[in-house]
């Protein structure tokens, strides 16, 4: 039912999905899905809206543990483990998969404490020093350490859009993960701070596993190197990013592709 | 502008359904209505505006004259008295007794005659040796000298200097208050003295000081029940019908007459602890079953007001949910907690009915010493006081409803000086 391009068979795989179904009550949101995430890439999911491609991103931090109604059946590993096992902690899987959300929501605290917030609670800095290196290396790969590095006790909420989003990125990786989720990170924002976060998700890619979720083609075909085409819950084709824009093999995907849905 | 042309052919065109004299009447009937509703808003906010003023300035006016009282001018040569003492027999507890032995009321009585004439000398009020009595423990130095005494008069008196009561009476007041002997002087007694059987020497401290520690006593009790209860019924209580029934109860527990909280601590508190009826414990307990229910409800409100982006951005770095709890939604949602617990305890100090039946109307002479020692209340107090049949009380209980007033705008002061204190945008 699902086309994978052939030519993706050997690579490794960070995160592992295996017939993953997600409910909200008595709804099927996501049916079956089966997929290989891979440590090298950036992935998008591209899909019309209520395709469910979000929802199955958060199954990848397990947050859609918070909502009560939604329930998640299948098998999906880190790196080999069972992320639903007994051996896995939530808090600890949340620290290794970070995310940033569609709406920049950087906590109503300073500049500084909003990316000291994650190294914080997980102890992973003893010292003030050790948590400035930290904080500063993060700001820096998210390309805002120049704009910010003066103004560190501001709140982190009187920034500008495209800027909150960046420092939700830095946010993301002060904890150092091992992946990185990315629900429509730039819907909300303007075409220049859009372009810095593409720049910054390239600067990313290689270091991070990076899955995006966008509704832009465009994006998709500008910042990922693997793209999943989903459609009413299901994953209709997945493969190389060049490939499944020039060259998809489902019907669907190519009406959706040349703008004929969606 | 309407008259230009926006094209060559717009004069042979319709107009448009907007611009036709329709939808102008229509228009001007929008500006209108508007134009109306914003009076009417304006009316009504005038109206409570007056209102308060009304009621504040009638309070005003009437408790002024209860923080003075008419006080007769007597000079007490100690000297002469024969008033004996010395540091360690007048810092007893037994002090104001020994005085009363040795015949102090006597000997200001004595002095009144001498210098006010018989007629004066019993328009003195029964408790007056009392301030001087006081005045002597204070600094008993005041022992071999001579000092002046303002001394509260009989109601009698301090009526007629306002122009009622007998001839003789008004006459007499006349006289004094000519030889400058009889005048209405502040009373600064009136916020350090407690309750007592004449208007003259009755004071507020005892009651302000049972709210205080009542109020204590309340705050500690429903601020940290009532917002952990709200923490936990909002982010970790499962969704089920016990849920149900508990926010149900609580909705009506809210809702429950006072006087009915009062029963409860008359029939548990005071059969568990039959030994603090009156105190401020106790009260304070039962008017914290009466302002939890509040806490609760506003708490959970401020919680549900806390964006879930927030959350969930947190938790998506790795936080447990208690984490989450208190690094994130607590402070968020305390803003609005605090409102509650003002709007809570503002309910909870002018609150008499609950605290008649536990005992805390009780006549006490002495201000508490502690949570455990009888007390009574400043709503209370004015209750007391306006049942009194003496004229003189009418104005120390608008003086009282004064104190009550202000200590109120404290509190709620202090809770919205907090409140902007904690307050955070996002």
């Amino acid at each position: 039912m699902t086309v994978i391009h052939p030519n993706m068979a050997d690579e490794t795989a960070k995160i592992r999905a295996r017939d993953v179904c997600v409910f909200y009550g008595d709804k099927l949101a996501i049916d079956h899905v089966s997929i290989d995430i891979s440590p090298n890439y950036v992935t998008a999911f591209i899909g019309p809206s209520g395709c469910g491609k979000s929802t199955f991103l958060r199954c990848f931090n397990r947050m859609n543990d918070t909502i009560g109604a939604a329930k998640v059946t299948g098998l999906i590993e880190l790196d080999g483990e069972d992320i639903h096992g007994n051996r896995m902690d939530v808090v600890q899987l949340r620290a290794r998969v970070g995310m940033v959300f569609q709406k920049p929501n950087p906590f109503p605290k300073s500049i500084y404490e909003n990316v000291a917030y994650g190294p914080k609670i997980h102890g992973l800095a003893e010292k003030k020093a050790d948590l400035d290196v930290v904080v500063e290396r993060s700001l820096t790969r998210a390309g805002l350490w120049g704009e910010v590095k003066d103004r560190l006790e501001d709140s982190g909420t009187a920034l500008s859009g495209g800027q909150q989003q960046r420092l939700c990125i830095a946010r993301a990786i002060a904890v150092d993960p091992e992946v990185i989720l990315m629900d429509e990170p730039a819907s909300a924002l303007d075409p220049i701070a859009t372009a810095k976060i593409e720049e910054l998700i390239n600067d990313l890619s290689g270091r991070y596993a990076i899955v995006i979720v966008t509704h832009s083609m465009q994006q998709a075909a500008r910042v990922s190197q693997r793209t999943a085409f989903f459609h009413l819950g299901k994953m209709v084709e997945y493969g190389p990013t060049s490939e499944i824009f020039t060259n998809p093999i489902e019907e669907r995907t190519k009406d959706y592709i040349t703008g004929r849905y969606g | 502008m309407s008259s230009i042309p926006l094209s060559s052919d717009a004069a042979v065109q319709p107009l448009g359904p907007t611009r036709t004299p329709v939808f102008e009447q229509r228009l001007a009937k929008r500006y209108r209505e508007e134009r109306n509703f914003r009076l009417i808003g304006l009316g009504a906010v005038g109206f409570s505006v007056a209102v308060l003023v009304f009621l504040l300035g009638n309070m005003l006016i009437n408790g002024i004259g209860g923080f003075q009282r008419a006080e007769l001018e007597v000079t007490i040569d100690f000297a002469k008295s024969g008033v004996s003492g010395d540091a360690v027999s007048l810092s007893a507890p037994t002090a104001a007794q020994t005085l009363e032995m040795q015949g102090l009321p006597d000997i200001v009585t004595f002095f009144a005659e001498e210098q006010l004439g018989k007629n004066a000398a019993r328009e003195i009020s029964p408790d007056g040796w009392r301030d001087v009595a006081a005045a002597l423990i204070a600094d008993p130095e005041l022992i071999g000298t001579s000092k002046v005494f303002d001394l509260p008069t009989t109601s009698a008196l301090s009526g007629a200097l306002q122009g009622e009561g007998s001839p003789e009476m008004l006459a007499l007041a006349e006289r004094l208050s000519d030889q400058g002997k009889l005048a209405r002087n502040w009373d600064w007694g009136f916020l350090a003295r407690s309750d007592a059987t004449t208007p003259q020497s009755v004071g507020i401290w005892g009651a302000l000081k049972g709210s205080m520690l009542t109020m204590l006593v309340t705050l500690a009790l429903a601020f940290p029940v009532g917002v952990l209860s709200a923490l936990y019924l909002e982010e970790y209580a499962p969704r089920g019908r016990w849920t149900e029934i508990i926010e149900v109860s609580i909705s009506n527990l809210a809702a429950v007459p006072s006087i009915i909280f009062g029963l409860l601590g008359l029939s548990i508190f005071l059969v568990i602890f039959p030994d603090l009826r009156s105190a401020p414990l106790i009260g304070g307990m039962t008017l914290a079953l009466m302002t939890m229910p509040v806490i609760v409800i506003t708490g959970r409100n401020a919680i549900k007001a806390v964006p879930p982006s927030i959350r969930d951005g947190a938790l998506a770095v790795g936080a447990s949910p208690m984490q989450v709890v208190f690094h994130h939604v607590l402070p968020l949602a305390l803003p609005g907690m605090l409102t509650g617990t003002i709007i809570g305890m503002a309910r909870a100090l002018g609150e008499t009915a609950p605290l008649l039946l536990i005992g805390m109307r009780a006549f006490v002479a002495t201000p508490p010493d502690g949570f455990t020692s009888p007390a009574t209340v400043l709503p209370m107090q004015i209750f007391l006081w306006s049942d009194e049949i003496d004229r003189g009380f009418v104005e120390r209980t608008s003086a009282a409803i004064i104190v009550l007033l202000v200590f109120l705008l404290a509190m709620n002061g202090l809770a919205i000086y907090l409140r902007n204190k904690f307050e955070k945008r996002w």
